[in-house]
């Protein structure tokens, strides 16, 4: 058979061209960095003014509760969860200390006449749960009034004053809520970042604690800006840079005197070391840093740099 | 038609998912732990504040001299720019015993940041036993302290001396309080000026005269050694330069060139002079040995070079000259060879000398009706003016190089007065002499 030497060469270039598709576009895809996403939800505008209008006859809005501080530590397997995460608190509210219930389930379905039964018992309570100061209580009672609100039913094993719900099941006795308070002066707790969080951290493999915000770090800056007190006309800054490791108590003081790291060995360098020294003793206490960053702020290193004060 | 559902596909390789679902549950969330860095690149530029209480008199009969030497250190810190020295009038606690901490509460209320105690105790054989200390408010640490004996007529020394410790000790640089300037104090009319060598401490206390005025005196300099003064006068005939003994009064001609020689300075060692002669219409540098007496010519041109000074490593010299055409400051090496002209800006420069440390040269520059102060690196470059007007001269280098002394004459009846001015051209001040005075020279530190 005579090759038909045209079709060859329009195979041999097809081959060619698609071979040499195949092999440069085979290589590795490229990755797309990991980016913490954020919730959004859509809202046209006459939406938006329909919202904020509000109603004449709505019911008060249950304000979400603030926590302030944790009594214990919950096992929470997801480490910054959503304060209004149901499963999350459902899950939380360790069963061991919920165990002496005289809750059953089915509670839920009928929630004003448990609630009777078990203001009792939340006397007891309190003091079996040695560790949980009660001042948690009004807290858990109103986390737990959240829940109520939802028409899911959930397994849930809780004395909880169920209230505005249901105004007409019973009364509201606040009397008995104030017996349950904590009649101790209020404390400041220390709080760890990895506790508490308001935002969510959808998605990522790293969550957020809370960082330092750019006004508390400008506020430190400034701080130490107006105590630092630098020679005029100093020669030669790029020997003058000083390192300082300090640590800092909860309320803000120095935990222990400062270390400089950095090192030099002329006299110059030791004069600039001490001023840098002063003004980190002076600036105490630093109040301008935030409760629920102490994390960030418990160990910092301080670099006084003059080079940029003093350049010819 | 119907729609054939088709079945997924059997889960294949579950043993890899497994290791992979185990393996991503290792990876637990981890929160950076990184240190918090903190970067302050701007601070305060301002004098230290400093509290310096009278000194404990160790016997009541040493009270006033505590009192003196107190008044001097809080007058040399006060004029370096650097301290700012706190009111006595607004101290708290009062030091009776300096062997004992001070209460720092007391001292940081009044916003001190250094504070310096010391006592004066006249000893039994005569001498005086000066001791201080100096102290860190803010960390409570004694950062220094010393004691001294002496006789009790050098009381000021001891204070200069205790300046000088506690300025190096906050700023890291050398001191200078300890050393002496000697300058041509002017008296008399203005036609009829009588022109005297002075010499006086830099605070300018302690102030004598080394000639008699019968003759014109100019340009007098230290040697390193600190007890010769080297000057020009014009006696009978041609000027010549001279040297003093400090401490004998003792003068004698260096060398006998014919001709004027000018501007004499030693060379750091101490062993030569380098003048300018004049010889014919041009005059160049020679130099001499003064053990020897031995001359070398180091210039030969047929223009002005004058004004030569050494660098304090001996190794080259800074001359002005005006073998360009304008007077400009060229440096070259110390034996002698090619010149290299490092000024180049508008006006005209002279009277070049060397810092201490080896890091400016300072001069005088006319341009523009102005007579200005500056310095400059040796390599010529970072020209920067330190003061303007009519009519500033003859820049001399403390010991530490960070300050400089000139004289400036206002012009009119008036005569010229002596100033000083920091390099970075901060606090200018004046420095009181007994009458009109001009062409400082810095003595080495004394010490």
């Amino acid at each position: 058979m005579k090759v038909d030497k045209t079709l060859v060469a329009s195979v041999a270039l097809h081959v060619l061209v698609i071979g040499w598709g195949l092999v440069s576009f085979s290589s590795k895809a490229f990755e797309s960095a990991e980016v913490e996403s954020v919730p959004v939800e859509f809202v046209t505008t006459d939406q938006l003014s329909k919202i904020t209008a509000g109603i004449k006859s709505g019911k008060k809005e249950n304000p979400k509760p603030l926590v302030e501080k944790v009594a214990e530590a919950k096992p929470v397997d997801d480490a910054v969860g959503k304060v209004t995460e149901k499963t999350a608190v459902t899950e939380a509210a360790p069963e061991p200390v919920q165990k002496p219930p005289e809750k059953p389930v089915e509670k839920k379905p009928d929630p004003p006449k448990p609630v009777a039964e078990n203001k009792p018992k939340d006397e007891p309570k309190p003091v079996e749960k040695k560790p949980e100061p009660p001042k948690d209580d009004p807290i858990a009672e109103a986390l737990k009034k959240d829940e109520a609100k939802k028409p899911v039913p959930k397994p849930e094993a809780k004395a909880a004053p169920q209230q505005p719900p249901k105004p007409k099941e019973r009364t509201f006795d606040q009397s008995k809520i104030a017996a349950l308070l904590d009649k101790r002066d209020p404390t400041r707790q220390s709080i760890t970042g990895s506790a508490l969080n308001s935002s969510a951290s959808l998605g990522a493999p790293r969550g957020t604690a809370a960082t330092m915000s750019q006004s508390e770090l400008d506020a430190l800056r400034a701080r130490l800006t107006q105590l630092w007190n630098v020679q005029a006309g100093t020669e030669r800054p790029e020997e003058l840079i000083v390192d300082i490791h300090i640590r800092l108590t909860p309320d803000r003081r120095l935990a222990a005197p400062p270390e400089v790291v950095s090192h030099g060995s002329s006299p110059r360098y030791q004069a600039a070391a001490d001023a840098a020294m002063r003004a980190v003793l002076q600036g105490q206490p630093y109040d301008m840093l935030r409760t629920e960053t102490y994390e960030q702020w418990k160990d910092m290193i301080v670099t006084f740099d003059p080079r940029q004060m003093f350049r010819s | 038609m119907p729609v054939t559902p088709f079945p997924l596909s059997p889960l294949r390789l579950t043993r890899r998912d497994a290791l992979i679902g185990g393996a991503a549950s290792l990876l637990l969330p981890s929160l950076a732990s990184a240190q918090t860095r903190l970067q302050i690149t701007e601070g305060n530029v301002a004098p230290i504040p400093i509290a310096i209480p009278n000194f404990v008199a160790g016997t009541p009969a040493d009270a006033e001299v505590g009192v003196g030497v107190t008044q001097v250190i809080t007058n040399n810190l006060q004029r370096s720019g650097l301290f700012a020295p706190i009111d006595q009038a607004a101290y708290i606690e009062k030091i009776v015993n300096i062997d004992a901490a001070p209460q720092f509460q007391n001292w940081k209320t009044i916003n001190a940041q250094a504070l310096v105690t010391g006592r004066m105790t006249r000893q039994g054989d005569g001498r005086l036993k000066a001791e201080f200390r100096l102290w860190d408010v803010a960390t409570a640490q004694q950062l220094t302290g010393q004691q001294y004996f002496t006789s009790p007529e050098y009381w000021r020394r001891i204070a200069h001396i205790i300046s000088d410790q506690v300025y190096e000790r906050l700023t890291g640089e050398k001191g200078y309080f300890d050393s002496r300037v000697v300058f041509v104090d002017e008296t008399g009319a203005k036609e009829r000026r009588v022109k005297r060598l002075a010499l006086m401490d830099q605070d300018g206390a302690n102030v004598r005269y080394m000639t008699r005025g019968a003759d014109l005196v100019l340009t007098p300099r230290f040697s390193p050694s600190t007890q010769e003064i080297t000057y020009m006068e014009f006696g009978q005939g041609d000027p010549r330069v001279y040297l003093l003994n400090i401490e004998t009064g003792q003068r004698e001609i260096v060398g006998n060139f014919p001709g004027m020689s000018f501007s004499p300075r030693f060379s750091p060692d101490g062993q030569r002079v380098i003048m300018s002669l004049q010889q014919g219409g041009n005059s160049n540098l020679f130099v001499m040995d003064l053990r020897s007496k031995s001359t070398t010519r180091l210039t030969d041109t047929p223009a002005i070079d004058t004004s030569p000074c050494y660098a304090p490593d001996g190794t080259r010299l800074c001359f002005e000259s005006d073998r360009g055409g304008k007077p400009q400051i060229y440096v070259m090496p110390a034996a002698g060879g090619p010149a290299q002209r490092i000024s180049f800006g508008e006006g005209t420069y002279s009277t070049p000398v060397w810092s201490p440390r080896g890091d400016y040269i300072a001069f005088t520059k006319q341009g523009g009706g102005q007579f200005s102060i500056g310095i400059m690196k040796p390599d010529g470059s970072g020209e920067r003016i330190l003061t303007s007007g009519f009519h500033n001269e003859g820049p001399t280098f403390a010991p530490n190089g960070r300050v400089l002394m000139f004289f400036r004459d206002p012009g009119g009846s008036g005569g010229p007065s002596l100033f000083t001015v920091d390099i970075s051209g901060r606090n200018e001040l004046r420095v009181p002499t007994p009458g009109f005075a001009s062409d400082p020279a810095w003595s080495p530190l004394l010490s």
